[in-house]
């Protein structure tokens, strides 16, 4: 994993450099050959337990799992990048590295084994998305998200090492498996208020990055203004991340503390959740809707983070891996979308379905995974999650979530109905959309492994 | 005598930093900025940290916050352009602005430092730039270099979004 | 720490801090003078013999000049921008060493304000707060054209200031150290750094004028784009503490630059004069006249930079301010770090002078450039007759 680190940060300065080549047409699948150079060299520690650098890295099984989503998911999101770079001066090669370093900040996050790393991370992920987010300069919205991400993030930031210093005070140390030694031996004789403290704004500080409510204000303005095809890099890998990232400093450092914060997450994850779904049935945007969802996703995630235990690290990646490849799909079909029918509103869908039954089927798939349908991975996702939930005995988590998802169905089936039933104004040639072999590409095995998911979890589960 | 300085030193830090925030004049908040960080420096060379002094002066003293200035200048804010918040919003930040402090208090007051207060374990010399360095360069050396990567995004970012590309508007 | 210590530490420091303003005093006399002789004229010869009364009567005008604060300035801004500008200028000599020790009652006291084992830090640090000084008056003063020259000036430093700090880094990867002290004492005798760095040398200098305000990088102050700069609206001692400033620094930096790449106070039979003067005089008498006689050496260094500077002043022309911008950040900075990995490949190979090929390479592309450039315009004056 190490390696793969090492590599993509290289890659990212030679992809800067290949900006001085003339010719653009290389840049995507040099890019792409780049990510499964890192895939395959991150493969390699495959059941290997290793530890990098005086115990700042380590990888295991889960870890390395993560990182293949991450890195899978950067490869089907670059494919997409054909609409945004309409004109010759646009620094497509720096937009390319930046992802590739978000990337390795991505990394860093689910392998970190010293509360350094992870905040190196969880910065370099930030910052790559906030320049992301304000890409689009000709657009004011852009502007308003970069603006309003970087100063909320910077203030998130700012939370979140301050908890690390009240931790360090705490304990005397960075390492995860220190802190979890300090909580084992040194805790028993009474409660340390200092730890708690630096734990909570901790907390506080991944859980906005995550978009988790009462932290989730930024979080449809900054979806909304971002250039689409970063806002999907957005509501994958930094989610995906970001979840490994809290998932591993609870379940390493911090189980032995479980009964002092279950209970604040289990409350936010109430709180996410209903903010999230029912905030979504109002929004008459499509794009928008995405971003509410995606809140309400972090909320269905955070179940499977209070309710830990052995099952809930594979519920995790599963339920990510589910929400990731559907995410990807919906905002593909997004992206076509408003940029033939110039629109993101659910009536901008209406009659896909007559001209272009494939885009209408594989966003019909990805609404159904989102909704947790049978047959679709986010079915089994949330599945897994309901039963850790079951497991520990958090029944009015999961009667919360139950009646959640079923107003998710209502709002994600929303835009499935102005495929099908409703038909466009305007003659039908115009409206069909032709879809570029690249997208074609993505939809195709985005919709076949949500699919395979949903039919087959167990490929994917008996692993873990 | 030591203590002496580091209560002085608190207190005009304390003082500062709350001047930042009470002044109208968004020049005068970096000024009084600027003298926070003083003393913060003051409190690191009390600390026995004088790199981390020296430093903190050259990065933040010198260039950040003269870049704060240049950009509170050409913006040319004036006290009477500044927005005013209403009476519930004063109210919610005072009372959990109030109730943050009063739990960091109330947890700090109790805080047990036995793992980094051990006298036995104290090394007086362990921010002197020589130290520093070697910790750097052996235990932490992976962090330090991923520092740079996370530099570099930054870098790339700001050339990207300054640069001026065809056709785009000038304001 | 003794009585007789502490007296001559103190001592030691007064004399540093009156020296460097006396300096700085008559550098006006002596950039006038030379002006006058680069210009072929006699220069001010009214006041006193060669006119050297001329920087008192200068100083006596300011002061009864009228101290005029206007209406519309931030009134505290106003009268703090100056005093910073000579209080960042005056702080930075404490930590020069200016010669080597003195010996009272046994005891060694060293010349020099203070020795921190930062010390090229504090120098940085204290540099890098001029520009407040500047840009506090320049903002106070409610004048656009003051904010202008104000922004300029800081822009400018900053810019050169970051050049600067990786031209030293080379000298601090072969000192190990950061004390102004310990860099003095390995160049000993004829050892300067001058001979191992000449690529860092140049970069600092010339970033040493860019800090300075001089000529060619004299751009905050501008009549004909921006009246006087960040100073257009300051009258009296104000002014003249902004004037004065400038030659404080000028003479830091001339100090800064001696001890870093010309050996500071050593020079070459400096051992043999030490030996002869404590054969002759006995240990206590001779050993702080040699010391004395380092410190006379290190002031004529410092002359002849404050000479350096006046010079360049009377003799190039200014940069426009995107050639000291291109210069500075295209030019200086890579420059500096190829310095740096150049100076780091050298010492692990064992030699501290492959700094030398960096110009030889400078030296090559710019022949090359020149010779193409002849060819080119040749063959454009020959196409353009045919």
């Amino acid at each position: 994993m190490f390696y793969s680190v090492v590599l993509l940060s290289i890659f990212g300065i030679l992809n800067l450099f290949l900006g001085f080549l003339k010719s653009r047409a290389w840049l995507l699948p040099v890019t792409l050959l780049f990510l499964a150079t890192a895939l395959v060299v991150t493969l390699t520690d495959w059941n290997k337990s290793l530890f990098f650098w005086n115990y700042m890295m380590s990888t295991d099984n889960v870890s390395v799992a993560f990182a293949t989503i991450i890195i899978v998911s950067a490869m089907l999101i670059l494919p997409l990048s054909r609409f945004y770079f309409p004109n010759a001066a646009a620094p497509v090669p720096e937009y390319y590295a930046i992802l590739l370093f978000s990337v390795v900040g991505a990394i860093l996050m689910v392998t970190y084994e010293n509360i350094i790393m992870l905040f190196l991370g969880l910065e370099t992920l930030s910052i790559a998305m906030y320049i992301l987010a304000g890409s689009d300069k000709r657009n004011p919205r852009s502007h308003e998200a970069a603006l309003k991400y970087f100063l909320m993030g910077a203030f998130a930031t700012g939370i979140l090492l301050f908890g690390v210093a009240m931790l360090y005070g705490a304990t005397g140390t960075f390492n995860l498996s220190g802190l979890a030694q300090y909580v084992r031996t040194t805790l028993v004789n009474g409660a340390s208020p200092m730890l708690y403290l630096g734990l909570t704004l901790v907390l506080i500080g991944i859980l906005f990055k995550l978009s988790v409510a009462p932290f989730h204000f930024w979080t449809p303005d900054v979806y909304d203004g971002t250039p689409t095809l970063f806002t999907a890099f957005m509501a994958t890998v930094v989610k995906t991340a970001g979840f490994a990232a809290l998932y591993k400093i609870l379940s390493v450092s911090f189980t032995g503390i479980y009964s002092v914060w279950w209970i604040t997450l289990a409350a936010t994850s109430v709180l996410t959740l209903l903010i999230g779904n029912i905030t979504a049935v109002y929004q008459q945007s499509f794009k928008r809707m995405l971003a509410y969802s995606s809140i309400s996703h972090a909320g269905y995630l955070l179940i499977a983070v209070t309710a830990m235990g052995q099952t809930s690290q594979s519920s995790i990646l599963f339920y990510s891996l589910a929400y990731t490849l559907a995410t990807i799909t919906s905002f593909a079909v997004l992206i076509l979308v408003n940029e033939n029918r110039a629109g993101e509103s659910f009536s901008a869908f209406n009659g896909l379905a007559r001209h272009n039954p494939f885009l209408a089927f594989a966003l019909t798939v990805a609404m159904c995974s989102l909704a947790g349908i049978p047959l679709t991975g986010g079915f089994f996702g949330k599945f897994y999650i309901f039963i850790n939930a079951l497991e520990k005995g958090l029944l009015f988590l999961l009667v919360v979530a139950v009646l959640m998802s079923a107003v998710g169905i209502y709002y994600y089936f929303r835009v499935v109905i102005a495929m099908y039933m409703r038909g466009s104004d305007d003659n039908a040639v115009a409206d069909r959309i032709i879809v570029p072999k690249s997208y074609a590409a993505v939809l195709a095995i985005t919709t076949f492994l949500t699919i395979l998911l949903g039919v087959a979890p167990d490929l994917l589960v008996r692993y873990f | 005598m030591a203590d002496k300085i580091f209560y002085f030193l608190t207190f005009l830090s304390l003082i500062s930093a709350m001047l930042v925030i009470f002044s109208r004049n968004p020049v005068h908040s970096v000024l009084y900025l600027i003298l926070t960080f003083f003393c913060l420096s003051g409190h690191y060379i009390l600390l026995n940290a004088q790199f981390l002094a020296a430093v903190n002066i050259i990065v933040y003293a010198g260039a950040i916050m003269v870049l704060f200035l240049f950009v509170i200048m050409f913006l040319n804010l004036r006290e009477d352009t500044e927005p005013r918040k209403g009476m519930a919003a004063k109210l919610a930040a005072v009372v959990s602005g109030g109730l943050l402090l009063l739990i960091m208090v109330a947890a700090l007051r109790t805080a047990d430092m036995s793992t980094l207060n051990n006298p036995a374990s104290f090394d007086s010399q362990i921010g002197l730039v020589e130290n520093l360095g070697r910790v750097l360069f052996t235990d932490f050396l992976l962090p330090f270099e991923l520092a740079s990567v996370l530099f570099l995004v930054a870098m790339v970012g700001a050339v990207m979004l300054g640069k001026r590309e065809a056709g785009e508007r000038n304001f | 720490m003794e009585l007789s210590v502490f007296i001559v530490k103190s001592i030691i420091i007064l004399a540093v801090f009156g020296v460097s303003l006396l300096i700085a005093t008559y550098s006006t006399w002596a950039e006038r003078k030379i002006a006058a002789f680069l210009q072929d004229r006699p220069g001010p010869n009214r006041a006193g013999i060669f006119g050297l009364l001329q920087p008192i009567a200068d100083a006596g005008k300011m002061f009864f000049k009228e101290d005029f604060i206007p209406r519309q300035a931030n009134k505290w801004l106003f009268i703090a921008g100056p005093s910073l500008a000579m209080l960042t200028a005056c702080m930075t000599s404490a930590v020069v060493p200016f010669g080597d020790t003195v010996l009272v009652n046994g005891a060694e006291v060293t010349v020099q304000g203070i020795d921190i084992n930062i010390g090229i830090l504090y120098v940085f640090g204290v540099v890098s707060l001029g520009v407040y000084g500047v840009m506090i008056g320049g903002w106070a003063s409610n004048n656009k054209f003051s904010l202008l020259g104000a922004i300029r000036a800081a822009s400018q430093n900053i810019s050169y200031e970051l050049a600067m700090g990786l031209s030293i880094i080379a000298i601090l990867m072969m000192s190990g150290s950061l004390s102004l002290r310990t860099i003095v004492e390995q160049q000993h005798g004829m050892n300067w750094n001058i001979f191992f760095q000449p690529v860092g040398f140049i970069i600092f200098l010339t970033c040493a004028f860019a800090e300075c305000n001089r000529t060619p990088f004299d751009l905050p102050e501008c009549e004909t784009e921006l009246i006087g700069g960040y100073h257009t609206e300051y009258s009296s001692m104000k002014l003249g503490f902004y004037l004065f400033a400038e030659y404080i620094n000028m003479f830091v930096s001339s100090a800064v630059i001696a001890v870093l790449y010309f050996g500071g106070y050593n020079y070459p039979g400096m051992d043999w004069v030490r030996e002869s003067l404590i054969g002759g005089l006995g240990l206590n008498w001779g050993h702080n006249l040699a010391t004395l006689v380092g410190t006379m050496v290190f002031f004529g260094k410092i002359f002849f930079f404050i000479f350096f500077f006046m010079w360049v002043r009377w003799t190039l022309p200014r940069f426009r301010y995107d050639q000291l911008m291109n210069l500075g950040w295209k030019g200086l900075i890579p420059l500096a770090i190829l310095n740096v990995v150049l100076t780091g490949a050298g010492l692990l190979a064992g030699t501290r002078l492959l700094s030398w090929v960096l110009i030889l390479g400078v030296v090559l592309v710019a022949t090359i450039q020149a010779g193409t450039a002849r060819k080119r315009t040749v063959a454009a004056g020959r196409l353009s007759k045919v």
